[in-house]
């Protein structure tokens, strides 16, 4: 549930971000990879959506496999809020 | 269903012929070329000739052996720059220049070569004259984009090749967003070197690319190695293309793209061209209606490759092209397009713009959709409550 997905975790490079959806979602995180928003982070590509109440086991997972992490937001992204009018599809990227 | 409008990163779907040329050199050209002589390795050596033949004809190169393969227009883009400038040289560039181009730049910067970035127009074009004032006796390198990975804009290539010759200054030219999008006849342009994409308007798989170096010029290789000639010495072969061909080639990538050229040969650079050019004053022309909606670039399609770049107003480039995406099918390009530079000329840095790079396999009707979803989108950025 996308909702419930408040926090982001941003990376120096996309394949970190890759990498780490992996990483949590393997330690039974809800997690998923979301394009990176430009106004937490000038890096290309995506971002790691995830509850941040995860925060630190988040962190300790991503140390552990030694996955760069750049930094942790609470995020709750304007997109969320967009009806879409008559559209509503479901969210296109992976779930958990 | 999607609407692939990011042919600028990479082009897809790629026609099927790429994909079976790739699968067949699995089979009998599968051995290492120009490494022996047996039937396997020839195979796989008329695979990379064939395919330099047939990117030389897209290019309008008249030799096809002053064309290099590299995996990349970066990689490319580095042999030209890194091989030919000196600590004490001076290099010309522009403000649009794509982060394959600058980096370097800025390396060499750091190792004491000077430079000067000559800045573009709002729009994304430039002023050759301004160019020409930028030069020094001590220039030796003019490096300038044809097409703008981030608005589109063409840059007079042919103009500023005659100005660089002029000055006895060599002139490199990122051909990465327009090798394949439309004819380049590299001969007549006058350029000494220009680096392509084989992913992008060539039609190839990804991990292609490469150099064309007019006769003449010898920048030094950024790597030595097995090249399979010269064998009995240890030092590197001295002519082309095996001077910048050290190891074993990407064979599979390179027949893939061998088929990828010949098919824009058989549908015609020019109606390739035309054909994007009428997509690209499709979208700017409804664009231009939409309320919300602002668009960077050149007016006149004259100066316009297939690449578009805009934003709507209090939504960030990324939260636009995840609607895009998730809610329309339409896939694009957020933020700052590895060219930072090219960002702060149109005043977009550092939240940078959305960009739809098209392909000649986009219709009108996909922009008309993305027109729609604009509407849509920008309509929604104007009521919601901003926090």
């Amino acid at each position: 549930m996308s909702g419930e997905l408040d926090g982001l975790l941003t990376f120096f490079a996309s394949h970190h971000a890759i990498r780490a959806e992996k990483v949590l979602a393997a330690a039974g995180l809800d997690v998923e990879l979301v394009p990176g928003p430009k106004e937490l982070s000038p890096n290309c590509g995506v971002a790691v959506r995830f509850r941040y109440e995860d925060r630190e086991a988040a962190a300790r997972t991503l140390a552990e496999a030694s996955v760069k992490l750049d930094e942790v937001h609470p995020y709750r992204p304007a997109t969320d809020a967009f009806a879409g009018g008559s559209r509503r599809r479901r969210r296109s990227g992976r779930q958990k | 269903m999607v609407t692939y409008f990011d042919h600028a990163a990479t082009s897809w779907p790629k026609p099927p012929s790429v994909e079976q040329a790739v699968m067949a050199a699995f089979g009998e050209s599968g051995g290492n070329p120009g490494r022996s002589g047996h039937r396997m390795s020839i195979a796989a050596a008329r695979v990379v000739e064939d395919a330099r033949d047939a990117v030389a004809e897209v290019l309008g190169a008249a030799d096809p052996g002053s064309l290099v393969f590299t995996k990349n227009a970066t990689e490319a883009l580095n042999i030209a720059i890194l091989g030919t400038v000196e600590p004490g040289d001076h290099v010309v560039t522009t403000s649009i220049e794509h982060n394959s181009v600058m980096r370097p730049l800025r390396f060499l910067q750091s190792r004491g070569v000077d430079l000067t970035v000559v800045p573009c127009a709002e729009d994304g074009t430039i002023d050759p004259t301004a160019v020409g004032e930028a030069f020094r006796p001590a220039t030796t390198l003019l490096v300038t984009t044809h097409g703008s990975n981030v608005v589109g804009s063409v840059l007079p290539v042919a103009a500023l090749a005659a100005i660089a010759r002029g000055r006895g200054v060599a002139y490199v030219v990122d051909a990465a967003q327009t090798a394949g999008s439309m004819p380049l006849a590299v001969e007549d342009l006058g350029v000494d070197m220009l680096a392509f994409a084989g992913h992008k308007g060539l039609l190839g798989p990804t991990g292609t690319g490469g150099l064309f170096v007019r006769p003449g010029v010898l920048p030094l290789p950024l790597m030595r190695g097995g090249t399979g000639s010269r064998s009995d010495s240890e030092e590197q072969p001295g002519f082309l293309p095996d001077l910048y061909e050290s190891g074993t080639l990407n064979v599979l990538g390179l027949g893939g793209l061998a088929a990828g050229a010949r098919h824009l040969l058989d549908v015609g650079l020019e109606r390739i061209a035309s054909h994007e050019r009428d997509l690209v004053a499709r979208f700017r022309h409804g664009a231009a209606a939409i309320a919300g909606l602002i668009l960077y670039g050149p007016r006149t399609l004259d100066d316009h490759c297939g690449v578009v770049s805009f934003n709507i107003d209090g939504l960030a480039s990324s939260d636009v092209s995840t609607l895009l995406d998730r809610e329309f099918g339409i896939l694009s390009r957020p933020g700052l397009h590895c060219a930072p530079g090219a960002h702060r000329t149109i005043g977009t840095f550092p939240t940078g713009t959305v960009r739809f790079g098209f392909g000649f396999t986009n219709t009108a009707t996909e922009i008309d959709g993305a027109l729609l979803a604009l509407t849509e989108i920008a309509a929604w950025a104007r009521k919601r409550d901003v926090p």
